[in-house]
């Protein structure tokens, strides 16, 4: 069977969705289920244990067959995003984290630096690490062999909706890895999470896409279809693409060959 | 008085934005809005984050003139204590509050940096984020106050017209237009991790004060690239002084302004507090502004006053009048109806802790073997 290989762990669906961003949680839920996604990703600086109104934890332990992963969003350093590590672990149970790093908190692009540091400290520690990168392949070889669960490279910025406008290095650390490559960020459209899956990636992250949609759950559902299609495709092999058009079977006068 | 930052000058690209904020713009207010909601819904959601103000003390040594606080006013003066913050931030939790701002005046004998200090330190043992809006700091005491959990300060220039801004503070330690414009870079250089930015609209050419203000922003932007910035746009309100504003700007202008922003500076967060109306406030959420007060008392202990009938009468005049007087739950029922979830939570006390540039500085101090001098401790 086709499944998403993390860890010790496996997923039939290959759709990971965030839970930012959505106009309530009855909604986010909602856009969950209909997504069919197993893992979920919740950020530390979202679960509140002090007003369960405002929390987004306790509403996702409701749902049942989903894994959390939660996030450091909100980290700009190695230290914090260990630190956020331990308390989310103890609170959710998850051995998984998304290491998120963005020490400028207006665009969010991740810190190379500070995300392998603590990628090396908490996969020393048995977490199965999900680091959110930059599209740097050597990046991406260096968390590989420190024992990181996957690589999350971002196809564009977060909340950009600008595509996979980083395909180019998408492509090589594709070629390149031994661990799932899970593109993070930037997708808007159902057909861009398709193109992800066809390249070869293992899974795609989508939060905004979906959030923002005029129908959130919806939306989740075309997305998870998408990616079902495209994880298809990549498995039946897509025929060469060719600068020029072939005639078919041009060579036929030469007969058997 | 010293010379102006070149910054504040630096036409590079405001052009942008001048063309917008420009009576004469070629785009209508509705292109904008259109433009400005589509950003702030990538970008940030359908979410509002949540903060409120707790003024700790109305003590001032500044004769600002439009400021109901300023040292020549007959306001009752009072600075709360220990078990009265506690109090006050109790009350604040009950309804649901996790993210404040702490307000004193300009630095005065009763409340001065020491108790600031202290106060944020009990602050951060209630509170996941804690902010300050103070007083001007040196380096040392911004890092005093980040180590003790304060993440983010606020400081507005009120108006970046010098001259204007000469008149307008008639004495007191404001009265240093240059000292105030720098503050930001030293709180910033002492750790602390957000920096909000503002002008009091009202004061000065109010077109003129935004592009200096989105030239501070992208001059801190540059220059302190891990900062978080967040831009406010307060217009005036009555106050005890009657200060009346000579350049009133209206709702249509504040909106151009907003929309403005949130399309030149589509990652910035910009706030709106509960000096504007319900109808404005309702209005604007979901267009541009991305955090909001709520249920915000601009008096000294004015939580717990309403909290318990009990305690002592409200015996002091706020900063300034409230305009959105609904309560949180009240304010979070009306942006739940237009879609948007509030939320109070949006912080991690794991990441308090002075920014990371300061962190370096220390594991190398630690590595050379130096001495690190110990700063003020937090309690």
């Amino acid at each position: 069977m086709d499944v998403l290989k993390l860890g010790s762990y496996t997923f039939s669906s290959r759709l990971i969705l965030g839970t930012g961003k959505f106009s309530n949680s009855t909604v986010m839920l909602d856009a969950v289920r209909a997504s069919g996604a197993q893992l979920v990703t919740v950020a530390l600086r979202r679960f509140n244990r002090q007003q369960a109104e405002d929390d987004l934890f306790g509403p996702l332990s409701t749902i049942e067959g989903i894994t959390l992963m939660p996030n450091t969003s909100g980290a700009s350093t190695a230290a914090e995003a260990v630190r956020a590590a331990h308390i989310a672990r103890e609170l959710s149970g998850s051995p998984f984290i998304k290491v998120e790093i963005h020490p400028n908190p207006q665009h969010l692009m991740p810190d190379p630096i500070e995300t392998f540091e603590a990628a090396r400290i908490l996969a020393k520690e048995g977490f199965l690490v999900m680091p959110y990168i930059a599209a740097d392949p050597v990046l991406a070889k260096r968390l590989e062999e420190i024992g990181c669960a996957s690589v999350m490279p971002l196809g564009s910025a977060i909340g950009s909706g600008q595509g996979l406008a980083t395909s180019e290095m998408l492509n090589i650390i594709i070629r390149e890895s031994t661990i799932p490559v899970i593109v993070d960020a930037g997708l808007r459209s159902p057909s861009e999470a398709a193109h992800a899956m066809e390249m070869g990636c293992e899974a795609v992250l989508v939060n905004s896409a979906v959030a923002a949609a005029g129908h959130p759950p919806e939306m989740a559902e075309a997305f998870a279809e998408a990616v079902a299609a495209g994880r298809k495709a990549f498995r039946a092999g897509l025929m060469e693409k060719s600068g020029f058009a072939v005639a078919t079977s041009p060579l036929t006068f030469l007969g058997t060959f | 008085m010293r010379a102006l930052p070149e910054w504040l000058t630096d036409n590079r690209d405001t052009a942008a934005l001048a063309a917008m904020l420009s009576p004469a713009s070629s785009r209508s207010l509705e292109t904008l809005a259109a433009e400005s909601r589509a950003i702030t819904l990538r970008r940030f959601g359908r979410t509002m984050a949540l903060y409120a103000p707790l003024y700790l003390s109305n003590y001032c040594s500044s004769g600002c003139i439009y400021c109901g606080f300023a040292s020549d006013r007959q306001t009752p003066r009072h600075r709360l204590e220990p078990d009265e913050i506690r109090r006050e931030l109790a009350a604040m939790k009950k309804i649901g509050i996790s993210d404040i701002l702490l307000l004193t005046g300009e630095r005065t004998v009763a409340a001065d940096f020491d108790y600031l200090q202290r106060s944020v330190a009990i602050a951060a043992e209630e509170m996941p984020r804690v902010s300050v809006e103070a007083f001007p700091m040196s380096v040392s005491e911004y890092r005093a106050l980040a180590d003790c959990g304060c993440t983010g300060i606020t400081i507005y220039q009120e108006t970046y017209n010098s001259e204007r801004y000469e008149a307008l503070h008639r004495w007191g330690p404001k009265k240093d237009f240059i000292d105030r414009i720098e503050t930001p870079e030293r709180a910033l250089d002492g750790g602390i991790k957000s920096v909000g930015l503002g002008i009091l609209l009202g004061l000065s050419d109010p077109v003129e004060d935004t592009l200096s203000l989105y030239r501070h922003v992208r001059h801190l932007g540059r220059t302190w690239w891990r900062a978080g910035l967040s831009v406010s746009f307060p217009r005036m309100r009555p106050q005890t002084g009657g200060y009346e504003p000579p350049f009133p700007v209206d709702d249509h202008l504040l909106a151009r302004i907003i929309f403005a922003f949130r399309i030149a500076l589509p990652d910035t967060e910009l706030v709106l507090s509960t000096r504007e109306s319900a109808t404005f406030r309702d209005g604007m959420a979901g267009l541009g502004i991305t955090r909001m007060s709520v249920e915000s008392k601009t008096t000294v202990g004015g939580y717990s006053v309403s909290d318990s009938k009990n305690s002592r009468e409200k015996r002091d005049e706020g900063q300034f009048e409230i305009s959105d007087n609904r309560t949180a739950r009240e304010f979070c029922a009306a942006l739940r109806n237009q879609n948007i979830e509030p939320v109070f939570k949006n912080w991690e006390p794991s990441y308090n802790g002075p920014s990371a540039r300061i962190n370096y500085e220390r594991e190398v101090d630690r590595s050379a073997s130096t001495i690190t001098p110990e700063t003020e401790t937090c309690h």
